[in-house]
């Protein structure tokens, strides 16, 4: 039933399916695995990042974008879009387009609510259209509003977006998300440091090779945003592993 | 031919019977020069088992000269990497032989000299336990296939998201009497290509064999989708063959770095 309903994205099929922004979630799954955590007084977004081609920039392949960034620090977001690598670059054009025409119209700078809404708002009109595909991205929005709560939105290919407080996107999101649910407590994101390790803990579930495979960046309130160094990430990871080996010392202890 | 609103043409179903009638008379006529080409193209397709050392053809059917009761057989890269580093890597496997074999849709074209990388199927037997490729006659063999496909050929009335992939199914012929360690494939699913051809040959002969099935999302070589297969490892079929666990993770990871692509599409 699906092969005849699923060619044009303005059809639906007699259940209720549109497939063909079922089938953009697809699309979704096949980028890397990215994750977003948002702490008491920091927010942090985490992505693996593949190995880089010999001869290839290292430079130009960042995933993890700034939309805007406040000039007195009260107002930053950051974002990472999964899926397909250029419909990310077209909309995180739009967004930061937005966010400019926002400042100079209003004079005040977007909440990442109503930027969030915004490329929301702009996936779902390509769900509408007739001969345009939808976007095959989803996106992980973080940042710190002018009251300085800490905030995180996940949007996906259909044009909804919910706030969520740690979430996953990407190849085998679902086994993060699943870590993310058993470890995500109070004390978890009690402290900055806690909240880093927590979502280097989460990717490290799914990435295969480590630490230099990982790029993470931060804000924390009244903050300018941070990209880590990948000897930064290394030290967390570090102190993760001890962690683990302590915690694993006391288990055998206990049991003997 | 009709076309349909979207464009597609789609070939009408008529009860009449089918439209050409006509020409197959004219069609059916064939020249020599139509045989020699069939001929010549069945060749090609002939599958061809050679030893590995020689390369010279073993002229008689593998199965005979390395008799065996446990017969694993992998297909599909995840389930290939989980066989060389779960159960290869334990104990010493020797390389019996190979099968290649050609078809239209293979990209060379040339059959004779390809090279012993691009066999599909290599034989490996146990070297110091020979019964595993043993001297039981068939009656006492027992077949194991692995392979994966993508979840989003599992047919449920759940929604596709709240799966938890990967996850094993596993289909087993009537002969096959031991317990199974994860679920039994439901209806409406069905098994295609290779491990279906395996598993109807064996119910035919009455052979006990059994398909674990992985669905996952990620159809390349992934850690997580070859760790689904692990609950195999407690089975009689690979119990013994299995050694080092720990050392085998490592083999895993190894195996994935060195296969990793960066795809430039996808970010």
């Amino acid at each position: 039933m699906a092969s005849r309903y699923d060619r044009a994205i303005t059809v639906f099929s007699p259940d209720g399916h549109l497939f063909q922004v079922e089938y953009a979630q697809e699309a979704v799954k096949k980028g890397s695995t990215a994750v977003g955590i948002r702490g008491a007084n920091i927010v942090v977004l985490g992505v693996e990042k593949k190995s880089v081609a010999k001869l290839q920039d290292e430079r130009t392949v960042r995933k993890i974008c700034a939309l805007d960034d406040h000039v007195c620090m009260a107002f930053a977001a950051l974002t990472i879009f999964i899926g397909l690598a250029a419909d990310a670059r077209v909309v995180i054009n739009r967004a930061r387009v937005e966010c400019q025409s926002h400042k100079l119209t209003v004079e005040d700078p977007v909440t990442v609510e109503y930027i969030t809404r915004f490329i929301a708002t702009l996936k779902q009109k390509y769900t509408q259209s007739n001969g345009r595909r939808p976007f095959g991205i989803s996106a992980l929005i973080v940042g710190f509003d002018d009251d300085g709560i800490p905030r995180l939105y996940q949007t996906d290919p259909s044009g909804t977006y919910h706030a969520w407080k740690a979430n996953a996107i990407g190849r085998s999101a679902k086994t993060v998300r699943e870590f993310l649910e058993k470890n995500y407590t109070e004390d978890a994101i009690a402290s900055d440091n806690e909240a880093i390790k927590l979502a280097i803990k989460a990717l490290l579930e799914v990435v295969q090779s480590g630490g230099k495979n990982i790029e993470l960046a931060v804000i924390r309130r009244h903050q300018a945003l941070e990209m880590f160094s990948a000897k930064e990430v290394e030290l967390h990871i570090t102190e993760i592993e001890k962690e683990k080996e302590k915690a694993e010392k006391k288990k055998s202890k206990k049991s003997v | 031919m009709a076309a349909t609103f979207f464009g597609e043409v789609v070939k009408a179903p008529c009860r009449a019977g089918s439209e050409d009638e006509e020409e197959e008379d004219e069609g059916r006529r064939e020249t020599s020069e139509d045989r020699e080409v069939r001929q010549q193209l069945a060749r090609k397709r002939e599958v061809r088992l050679l030893r590995r050392q020689t390369k010279t053809s073993l002229e008689v059917s593998l199965l005979e000269k390395y008799p065996c009761s446990k017969f694993i057989i992998a297909i599909g890269n995840n389930a290939v990497a989980f066989l060389s580093s779960f159960v290869m890597n334990s104990g010493v496997w020797e390389e019996v032989g190979c099968a290649k074999l050609w078809n239209e849709w293979c990209r060379t074209t040339d059959t004779i000299h390809l090279s012993s990388t691009e066999a599909f199927c290599v034989f490996y037997h146990l070297k110091s336990n020979p019964s595993v490729f043993g001297s039981c006659p068939r009656k006492n063999m027992q077949i194991t296939i692995l392979t994966c496909r993508h979840v989003t050929d599992y047919k449920t009335s759940e929604s596709t998201g709240s799966l938890p992939s990967p996850f094993l199914k596993a289909l087993k012929t009537q002969n096959f009497k031991d317990p199974v360690c994860c679920p039994l494939l439901e209806q409406p699913n069905i098994v295609h290509d290779l491990p279906a051809a395996v598993l109807s040959y064996c119910q035919v002969w009455k052979i006990p064999a059994i398909l674990y099935l992985c669905y996952t999302d990620v159809m390349k070589l992934d850690l997580i989708t070859v760790e689904a297969f692990k609950p195999i490892l407690s089975t009689r079929s690979l119990k013994g063959l299995v050694k080092n666990i720990p050392q085998s993770t490592e083999i895993l990871k190894k195996l994935m770095t060195t296969n990793e692509i960066q795809s430039n599409i996808y970010t």
